[in-house]
């Protein structure tokens, strides 16, 4: 007997839409296994996905999901949380939706530091459209919008996350699954905004024109541009400079929640307690 | 049995969904030990579909069935079945695999 994956997944959707060999396929088994191994129960999650190819995430897990328009997983999920403050929320979304389209509502939900948990699954491209350019397609590829080669400079996910105020911030590769599963379960642990961006590969938009034209080609091109945080730390700028660092980015377990912060405006209309003042939060700026 | 066949069809270290797989290659590709390959197969889009060859050389790392993005391969709990050690002949072999674009090495020359 292996893992039981039917416990949560809508079978009648199988098998998977994704192309042969797409990352999301194994992002989606680490989530079943990471929600497995912390024993929560199918209905306190709410998944929330957007367009795209990642937009299909909802499709396949069996908890309660809502498949939201072009960008605006946060804003949905936002008031999910804040009307059922004891659930876990789940948002799944693109580069493209995520940082072009849904962007302001990604840095205004990490400013918040409300307590979703935000899956970014990076694959560098607009890959359901076929190959236009998006926020993360490193320069000098090429991509339908581009075909001379992007001159495009890119977004870095996390260093953005971390800049806007996220309290977890997280990067991983579906190359090591195992480890990815891990992050996840930390990132849905945590109390506070936790962005976990997946880097993940799309060998059949991405990879055909840029020289990797199998999921095994691009999976190792992703290997060759990340490097754990631990050895990241102890290289010379020059050579951090193509690199990405994998791992815990940054995790503050201080930070005051939203929902808690919201449950304190709720007791003050109540006439429980007097209003809030700049003592109830630890960063005063 | 169920869609997905997680159930052990009978003493297996690593079995197989094939209704599932969609041939990428990467469980082949990620095997440390050559257990895996891949056969032709004209019915499937990419003609080729996933096979355990050396399920003898198992070592139950579970590379396999975590990489695999459409839920196709299984690998025994570790209680379950009584996994073999990671030997030099298993590596060679894995090695000859990715040589022979994941191919089964019991398949050369067929694409």
């Amino acid at each position: 007997m292996a893992f039981n994956y039917e416990n949560y997944l809508r079978l009648e959707k199988m098998p998977t839409l994704w192309c042969w060999g797409c990352g999301d396929g194994v992002i989606l088994k680490a989530f079943v296994r990471a929600i497995d191994s912390l024993g929560i129960n199918k209905d306190d999650v709410c998944v929330v996905s957007g367009i795209g190819c990642s937009g299909r995430f909802s499709s396949y897990v069996d908890f309660n999901t809502v498949h939201t328009t072009h960008g605006r997983t946060i804003a949905f999920a936002t008031g999910i949380k804040l009307a059922n403050p004891t659930k876990h929320v789940i948002c799944v979304a693109g580069d493209g939706d995520a940082l072009a389209i849904g962007g302001n509502h990604t840095i205004h939900g990490c400013r918040r530091n409300i307590d979703i948990t935000f899956i970014i699954i990076n694959n560098f491209i607009y890959g359901l459209t076929n190959s236009q350019t998006s926020p993360t397609t490193p320069q000098g590829m090429w991509t339908v919008s581009q075909q001379a080669g992007n001159i495009d400079p890119t977004f870095n996910v996390a260093n953005l996350a971390i800049a806007a105020g996220a309290s977890f911030v997280a990067r991983e590769t579906v190359n090591d699954p195992k480890k990815l599963e891990k992050t996840m379960v930390k990132a849905l642990e945590h109390k506070g905004f936790a962005l976990l961006e997946v880097l993940s590969n799309c060998h059949i938009n991405l990879g055909r024109k840029n020289k990797m034209n199998s999921a095994v080609e691009n999976l190792s091109w992703i290997d060759s541009i990340t490097v754990s945080k631990k050895k990241y730390d102890t290289l010379a700028p020059e050579e951090q400079l193509n690199l990405l660092p994998t791992g815990i980015l940054k995790q503050d377990t201080e930070a005051a929640e939203y929902c808690d912060m919201y449950a304190e405006v709720v007791k003050v209309h109540q006439g429980k307690r007097k209003t809030i003042t700049q003592d109830d939060f630890k960063k005063k700026i | 049995m169920s869609k997905f066949r997680t159930q052990n069809p009978g003493n297996q270290p690593v079995w197989v969904n094939t209704s599932n797989c969609k041939a990428c290659d990467i469980c082949v590709s990620v095997c440390p030990s050559g257990v895996l390959g891949m056969v032709y197969e004209p019915t499937s889009t990419l003609g080729a579909m996933i096979s355990v060859q050396h399920p003898e050389a198992c070592i139950g790392c579970m590379e396999c069935e975590l990489a695999c993005p459409d839920f196709a391969i299984y690998v025994a709990e570790k209680g379950e079945f009584k996994f073999a050690k990671l030997t030099d002949e298993s590596k060679a072999r894995q090695a000859a695999v990715i040589a022979n674009k994941y191919r089964s090495l019991s398949e050369k020359g067929a694409r």
